[in-house]
């Protein structure tokens, strides 16, 4: 087993448990957006750990990391544009208010 | 078992300094310190990349985080009610749960990796500009479809969240 | 070796920026001055205001400095003559100077002052303008040299400059670039005028000189990207290569830092309006153009 990969992983574990209890226990949207952020930080440092020290000849492995940034971005914009109607028409974001929207 | 010295401790390093940003996210009262502590803990995440050996993803990490996070910097600011953190206001809701959750998502994962065989690490990675190229030819070769329904997903979040986002006005609106 | 040529190349480059600049805003042209001003700025009363944050407070001008230097270290001066010759090294420049952003951010934001704050929020909306203008001319210069290393972009260019070969992306990246390092007329984070100052309105003392020192480098940085991106490096003849680059890096420079001053500056809304309506489709057609050039005429 190489030691190198179980630290990334295990950083990428750390990164995960921050986020998770970040998105669960915020009340705040943008920083519900920063918890899930930090979730997809710790998918970024697996993948790249898993190319290099697992497959470093197969390039799909770095294609899957650029693919990731993407969903980041894509995840900030629609977040932040769902934020912006929110506090539109109901002046916060805050979760705890938004309970019309249980179903 | 192969083992190098100075990238496991630097991968420690840029891990620790990671993880440790990442939890001053949520416990910093300032919000602008807690956008631009996700954006060191991201450009930690870029620096463990370059310690992996990838070179053109972690140049590529350092650099789009540090626009995100400003952006992000100025979200918070507009829409938290105390974005200078002076009140020390709490807003954190089902406190306990959210630990327990972190705590055993965390431990699970840990012991998932402490506890797997991997197989013999790969010894090598391609040079930097070697891959840099591969990654070109794989991203518009083989990846291409994946690449560009990529490109598609982002041009149509851009123009939803636009839409979305502009301000109703009298001739067109409500 | 090279890191000390490098460094001691950007004290006189900065030397001599300071110099002209002092000639085009104050009309006089001296040596001696920059140097004297440096000296008092050192020896003045270093001012904290009430309620900062003084984290980004300090952190702010160091910052800035370090993202400048970083974006010189890829810029190659002669063959060898490169603090880190990477494989990806336009893209670190782009990533260095990305940077710039955040430590404006935090000297905005840091010293608790509604000027400073207001500059640096404003410099995060020019960012929104200028950051494709930046990125997507130096893709086209990639494109040309079948690489991201500074070097090898330099020698893609030994038949035709770029700046002949790609118009187009030159003027666009030349006014990203006075964006980035907010020159005039983009200057709207110091806006001298109207923001008093800007980002540099609570900065005093030794950090206000850390603080104009560093965007010196920013600038001198900007205008050695340009130099090799588009104006050949130290391709050139007689002259030895050094020469070559560093006089071209100055020359670009001092055009940068003359050029806007006789503009009314930029309103951010214009100029993001300027750069999402015009500069990207143009950037985009230059891509294209670029594309069909290299694939049809091998030059």
């Amino acid at each position: 087993m190489s030691i190198e990969l179980a630290i990334a992983l295990s950083v990428g574990a750390g990164l995960f448990g921050v986020g998770l209890y970040g998105a669960l226990s915020q009340t705040n949207l943008v920083m519900i957006l920063m918890g899930v952020e930090l979730i997809l930080a710790a998918a970024l440092v697996n993948l790249v750990a898993f190319w290099r020290y697992l497959h470093p000849d197969v390039m799909a492995g770095q294609m899957f990391v650029l693919i990731v940034m993407t969903v980041m971005a894509v995840e900030m914009a629609v977040g932040f544009g769902i934020a912006i109607v929110r506090f539109r028409s109901r002046g916060s974001v805050e979760m705890e208010e938004a309970r019309e929207l249980k179903g | 078992m192969s083992v190098s010295i100075g990238q496991s401790l630097f991968l420690i390093f840029f891990g620790a300094a990671a993880v440790w940003f990442g939890v001053v996210v949520f416990r910093t009262h300032s919000m602008v310190r807690s956008a631009i502590a996700l954006l060191f803990s991201q450009t930690a995440v870029g620096a463990m990349f370059l310690v992996m050996q990838a070179e053109f993803l972690g140049v590529l990490q350092i650099m789009m985080m540090a626009s995100e996070m400003s952006v992000m910097a100025i979200f918070m600011v507009m829409f938290m009610m105390d974005p200078g953190g002076l009140g020390a206001m709490d807003m954190t809701h089902q406190k306990r749960l959210s630990l327990w959750a972190g705590g055993i998502g965390l431990t699970f994962a840990l012991a998932v990796i402490w506890l797997t065989g991997w197989g013999p690490a790969a010894q090598a990675a391609p040079a930097a500009a070697e891959q840099t190229a591969a990654l070109g030819r794989e991203l518009l070769g083989r990846s291409m479809f994946v690449f560009e329904s990529a490109g598609l997903t982002i041009l149509t979040a851009m123009v939803a969240a636009t839409m979305v986002a502009i301000a109703p006005t009298e001739e067109h609106g409500r | 070796m090279s890191i000390f040529a490098i460094l001691l190349g950007l004290a006189f480059g900065g030397w001599l920026m300071a110099a002209l600049e002092g000639w085009a805003v104050h009309g006089r042209f001296s040596l001696v001055r920059p140097l004297a001003s440096a000296l008092a700025l050192l020896g003045r009363e270093a001012v904290v205001t009430r309620k900062s944050d003084r984290l980004f407070f300090e952190t702010a001008p160091i910052l800035l400095l370090v993202a400048g230097l970083l974006a010189a270290a890829v810029i190659p001066l002669a063959p060898g003559l490169i603090v880190a010759d990477l494989a990806t090294g336009a893209l670190f420049l782009n990533a260095a100077l990305a940077y710039v952003l955040v430590a404006l951010i935090m000297a905005g934001w840091g010293p608790d002052g509604a000027y400073a704050m207001i500059g640096g929020w404003r410099f995060l909306g020019q960012f929104i303008g200028y950051s494709m203008l930046i990125v997507m001319p130096i893709t086209a210069v990639a494109m040309r040299a079948q690489s991201l290393s500074t070097t090898q972009i330099v020698t893609s260019q030994a038949a035709l400059w770029n700046v002949a070969y790609q118009p187009l992306g030159f003027a666009l990246f030349v006014v990203a670039a006075m964006a980035l390092a907010w020159l005039p007329p983009f200057d709207l984070p110091s806006g001298t005028g109207d923001l008093a100052g800007g980002i540099e309105a609570e900065y005093t003392g030794p950090r206000l000189a850390v603080l104009r020192l560093a965007r010196m480098v920013v600038v001198l940085a900007l205008a050695g990207a340009v130099s090799t991106f588009y104006l050949g490096g130290w391709l050139g003849p007689w002259l030895p290569g050094w020469a070559w680059s560093g006089g071209k890096t100055l020359a670009v420079a001092a055009l940068m830092l003359t050029l806007g001053r006789h503009i009314p500056r930029m309103r951010e809304a214009r100029f993001l309006e300027f750069c999402w309506k015009a500069g990207v489709p143009l950037a985009l057609v230059n891509i294209f153009l670029v594309g069909v050039i290299a694939l049809v005429v091998p030059i």
